[in-house]
């Protein structure tokens, strides 16, 4: 799901970049730093829509750097369990088939597969049930409910089902 | 047609067909915790067909030290996992036939008291408008435009299924009179449900408030089905 939010960052600004343009290069990093990074708390940070606050700036005893104290808003993504997403599926294997919603990368086991439908390999690994009317592999559009997140350094990763009621297949690209 | 959803995918509460959910919410735990304890307590041996093969898969798509917020039984999946607790205990009832409580949605204490829950619509809108700036910066080679933003654009573009995102928060807003919270109403809008029905099966913490809010939702669906974009472009002759 989408927030937009209001973050607070230090930034350490070199001197030679001070002058008329401090502004302009005080924000020029922040966007470097701060756009595309995740965190746990917050998600991924899509990106900056704008600046509410930037503080004094405080030199660093021995270094010459300023830190510079600067509230930012910003639109974050973040997955939360219990959460239903619309997702498009990356890969299908026996384990179960990974699928991606925005910059959230989502797993749902085949044990959370309904249990009608059966892995079916070959050139085109799929999930499909017995009368055939329904499959899932690449690039199918399923609703899946988030039922457990991790993030590490970079990315957020989820669990997901899609053993439930309305949940399941959107949209099959092969009908289309 | 691709069907929407799948409907006929409701669990299988009874039967022996393995599933998460066909067990009791002690069982339903990835880390097993108690169980011997607890089974021992009901007198009945209840298997968890997949329970060993699950935590396997979840150790194949965990990468690095990442720590996975899979909700043990006791705590996310049951609130009153001690109140289960003591009702197995005393009475001595087979848990089996109960369905675990879903899983609901919370977000409130996660994030900070001034974020603002967006829906989709309102993201896409947010979003292409700073793409418009971006490609302006774009022309500059020292300045890369992160992946996630086009991520997070595209998907907020798929997930747009309204003409008018003002509109549709307008529309919204008027089941917040009756409890309906924020996050909850930003998922009620991506999901783009069809019936009454779908909204209380995706979005269980609306169960309690079931018949004060069925009336209101069916007005804000008929209204939503509205503004949804049109899937059939006319023919022009």
């Amino acid at each position: 799901m989408f927030f937009h939010i209001v973050l607070e960052r230090n930034m350490q600004l070199h001197p030679r970049h001070f002058g008329r343009h401090l502004r302009d290069n005080l924000i020029a990093k922040l966007m470097k730093d701060v756009e595309g990074t995740c965190s746990g708390r917050h998600g991924f940070v899509v990106a900056i829509t704008g600046i509410e606050n930037i503080g004094k700036g405080m030199i660093r005893d021995g270094t010459g750097f300023v830190t510079f104290p600067v509230k930012y808003q910003c639109v974050v993504f973040r997955p939360f369990k219990g959460e239903i997403l619309e997702a498009v599926v990356t890969m299908v294997n026996k384990m179960g088939f990974f699928a991606e919603a925005g910059p959230v990368q989502i797993f749902v086991s085949n044990h959370l597969i309904p249990d009608d439908m059966e892995f079916q390999s070959g050139d085109a690994p799929n999930y499909t049930t017995s009368d055939g009317s329904v499959k899932i592999q690449k690039d199918s559009e399923v609703r899946l409910k988030i039922i457990g997140t991790r993030v590490d350094a970079t990315e957020i990763f989820c669990i997901g089902t899609i053993k439930d009621d309305f949940l399941g297949v959107i949209n099959d690209p092969a009908s289309t | 047609m691709a069907e929407k959803g799948g409907k006929g995918y409701s669990l299988p509460n009874k039967g022996g067909k393995s599933s998460l959910k066909s067990s009791s919410p002690k069982e339903a735990s990835l880390k097993g915790k108690d169980d011997t304890s607890a089974k021992s307590k009901r007198g009945r041996k209840v298997q968890f067909n997949s329970e060993g093969s699950l935590e396997d898969n979840f150790n194949i798509s965990s990468k690095s030290g990442g720590k996975l917020e899979i909700p043990p039984a006791k705590g996310d999946w049951s609130k009153g996992g001690k109140g289960d607790n003591k009702v197995n205990g005393g009475t001595g009832k087979p848990s089996v036939a109960k369905e675990p409580p879903k899983l609901e949605l919370k977000i409130e204490p996660e994030l900070p008291k001034n974020s603002k829950c967006l829906m989709d619509c309102e993201a896409a809108q947010m979003l292409e408008g700073i793409q418009e700036q971006m490609v302006i910066l774009s022309e500059d080679p020292t300045i890369k435009i992160p992946l996630s933003f086009n991520r997070g654009l595209q998907y907020a573009k798929t997930g747009s299924h309204y003409t008018n995102p003002q509109s549709v928060r307008r529309v919204l807003e008027t089941l917040t009179k009756h409890g309906v919270s924020d996050g909850e109403i930003c998922l009620i809008a991506n999901v783009c449900p069809e019936t009454v029905d779908e909204v209380f099966a995706l979005v269980p913490s609306l169960k309690p408030k079931w018949s004060q809010l069925r009336g209101p939702l069916s007005d804000v669906l008929s209204e939503l089905a509205k503004l949804k974009h049109s899937t059939s472009s006319p023919s022009t002759g």
